[in-house]
């Protein structure tokens, strides 16, 4: 904490970045506000260009500036203009310390072999001390984990500053139209690049990550018939959970907290249930539950304990939460009798406090909403302000979400940071849906270098 | 004596000038020839009657044809014709139940007749409430269907759910076009007659 009071006493003098775009009059009445933008604890953060030889000039930009850009889409600091006095030479911390940066991330960037070694360093400037660093030795930018690896070293980054995960070693799976009929299963990184399309069929919906982030389930209708598949993104090897009987759908699949079954919604007509299938076994479908009205999206809550889920039953689409092995469901929507209110598409955030739906009132826009997960009936936070905005899906880091979003400035995927209100897009895409955001894949562990 | 010889050779002559000219003339018609011509004109009577019958016939075949046609296309039409739904809802509404009824008909004369019913939703709400919802419509259009005694093996219901709209636009109109069951005749689609009642 003592770097926050240095911040506090610095950010005074810092450019004001949070946007305020809190604007009461659009917000549909009956939904109960607590929008938070804490904007005093993003401390000033300076990364200074990457020290490197000639050969490894190139690299150590790239690396550079990736990480310079996560630490940004982090939302947790203030990123520094680096004056160009202090972007090489011997690290000065007085007069880092006398711009008001709070911390100070330096490393040098040297081939290693076929690959190169980055040896990070992270300065408490107010301290005046060296606070961590560590060599890390990560593949080349011709390799396609290359921009995975830094990732995951910027998250170490955010590691040592706030203690916190980041969420940048991630990527985002989502829905988009396929150029000549159908749609695509692709999935890119947390800053969107790299995408990787992982299957197509005539409509496909639903994906979602396995808790090791090595599989994805989703639903797709191929000719005509719906089914879950799940795909291993390793191996590239996909196999069938189940096909729908013919006029049944079966979606929503989601994974248990264990990775090792997968609970889905199969609906008919007039009534749904919720089945689990062992994936690891490939083996022991079960009912879990049956309704008269529409239940779908399961999500579980970290421990596996509980179920949230999405249903009609009282006339119009409400969030629940329920015992996993069956029970009492809870509303947990702002649902106001009278007031049109729907909300759909919840997910349980991976640290286990928040539940995000999509949702509106009384005619309003759909808007992304926060709920406490143990306190039924606290407020519910609006996090999304402009536009139509629909089916987010949490970081790894618990702060983040990725939704869609159609609004006059563009449409595609957008992430807000639920703590500032700060948001960004991902993708500029029409027609994008359905977005999941894997858990971390990969971590700076796995590039650590022995000793310094 | 002279002149009566000279009266008699000219007389003579005149005989033989007419005998000229009545060998010239053509002969009295025999009475087969006649006959002949009159088969002739009755056989192209016959012929163009005949010609007028078969293309009376021709043209009633063809109007006829066109009857089908245009009663196989209205019926084609009424089956197909969508339906549409309120926000949210799968019930059927008022003006929807007249467009099933029409269908109800048809597909009574058509009892070969099999249909997909496909339902649809607007835009707005999740993606994955909407695919159930559009499967919610096609399922409420087919137990009205099957309400007024129709098989329901002659339906198989499906969902496209906000996927496919008839009218991307973000609007009141747009999103009430979409929020929808189309029909497909999956079978039996061929010859399709309209209902007695409704000729």
């Amino acid at each position: 904490m003592r770097w926050l009071l240095a911040g506090m006493a610095v950010l005074a003098l810092a450019t004001p970045v949070a946007a305020q775009r809190q604007d009461t009059t659009r917000l549909p009445t009956g939904v109960r506000l607590d929008v938070f933008y804490n904007t005093m604890s993003r401390p000033l953060v300076a990364v200074r260009p990457f020290a490197a030889p000639p050969e490894a000039a190139a690299v150590a930009e790239q690396v550079h500036a990736i990480i310079e850009q996560d630490l940004d889409y982090s939302d947790r600091f203030v990123i520094a203009e680096v004056p160009e006095a202090l972007k090489a030479g011997p690290v000065t911390l007085g007069a880092w310390n006398d711009l008001g940066v709070v911390f100070l991330v330096t490393a040098e960037v040297e081939p290693f072999g076929d690959a190169y070694m980055v040896r990070l360093a992270l300065h408490d400037v107010p301290f005046g001390s060296l606070k961590e660093i560590q060599a890390f030795r990560v593949p080349p930018p011709s390799d396609g984990g290359f921009r995975m690896a830094i990732h995951a070293l910027a998250d170490e980054l955010v590691r040592w500053m706030t203690g916190q995960p980041g969420m940048a070693a991630s990527r985002i799976a989502f829905v988009r139209p396929r150029r000549g009929g159908g749609e695509e299963l692709v999935v890119v990184d947390s800053d969107g690049e790299n995408p990787e399309r992982v299957a197509n069929a005539d409509l496909i919906v639903s994906p979602a990550w396995s808790p090791d982030g090595k599989r994805l389930a989703y639903a797709a209708m191929v000719g005509g018939a719906w089914q879950i598949a799940e795909r291993n993104l390793e191996t590239g090897e996909s196999h069938t959970v189940v096909r729908a009987p013919s006029g049944a759908v079966a979606a929503t699949p989601t994974y248990t907290p264990s990775g090792d079954r997968l609970v889905f919604a199969m609906l008919y007509g007039n009534a749904s249930e919720f089945h689990e299938y062992d994936v690891a076994r490939r083996c022991c479908m079960r009912r879990l539950t049956r309704s008269p009205g529409v239940d779908i999206s399961p999500t579980f809550s970290p421990d596996g304990a509980r179920l949230a889920f999405n249903s009609n039953r009282i006339g119009s689409p409400q969030i629940y939460i329920m015992p996993a092995e069956g029970g009492q469901a809870t509303l947990l929507s702002p649902y106001v009798y009278g007031e049109g209110s729907y909300y759909t598409s919840p997910d349980w955030s991976p640290t286990g406090t928040k539940i995000a739906f999509h949702g509106k009132s009384r005619g309003g826009w759909f808007q992304i909403m926060v709920a406490d997960a143990a306190n039924v009936g606290a407020p519910v936070s609006q996090v999304t302000q402009e536009g139509e905005n629909e089916d987010p899906s949490w970081a790894p880091d618990g702060r983040h979400l990725v939704y869609t979003s159609v609004r006059a400035s563009g449409q595609g995927l957008y992430v807000v940071d639920t703590f500032t209100g700060r948001e960004r897009q991902v993708l500029s895409l029409a027609g994008a849906k359905v977005p999941d955001w894997s858990p971390t894949l990969r971590r700076a562990a796995e590039f650590a270098m022995a000793g310094r | 004596m002279k002149l009566r010889s000279l009266v008699v050779l000219s007389v003579a002559f005149a005989a033989m000038a007419l005998g000229a000219c009545s060998r010239r003339q053509p002969p009295p018609a025999p009475a087969q020839q006649v006959d002949d011509e009159a088969a002739r004109r009755a056989e192209e009577e016959r012929r163009r009657a005949e010609e007028e019958r078969r293309r009376a016939e021709e043209a009633a075949r063809r109007r006829a044809e066109e009857e089908a046609r245009r009663a196989a296309a209205e019926a084609r039409s009424i089956l197909t014709e969508m339906v549409h739904f309120d926000f949210d809802r799968s019930d059927i509404r008022p003006d929807a139940r007249e467009t099933l009824q029409r269908k109800v008909a048809v597909l009574r004369a058509n009892p070969g007749v099999t249909l997909a019913i496909e339902g649809h939703a607007d835009e707005r709400g999740s993606v994955e409430y909407n695919i159930a919802l559009g499967l919610r419509r096609a399922n409420a259009v087919k137990d009205y269907l099957v309400g007024f005694g129709l098989d329901a093996s002659r339906f198989e219901t499906q969902t496209f759910g906000e996927s496919r709209p008839l009218d991307p636009a973000s609007n009141e109109a747009a999103w009430a076009r979409n929020r929808r069951a189309e029909f497909r005749i999956t079978g039996g689609g061929d010859n399709l007659v309209l209902p007695q009642t409704s000729q």
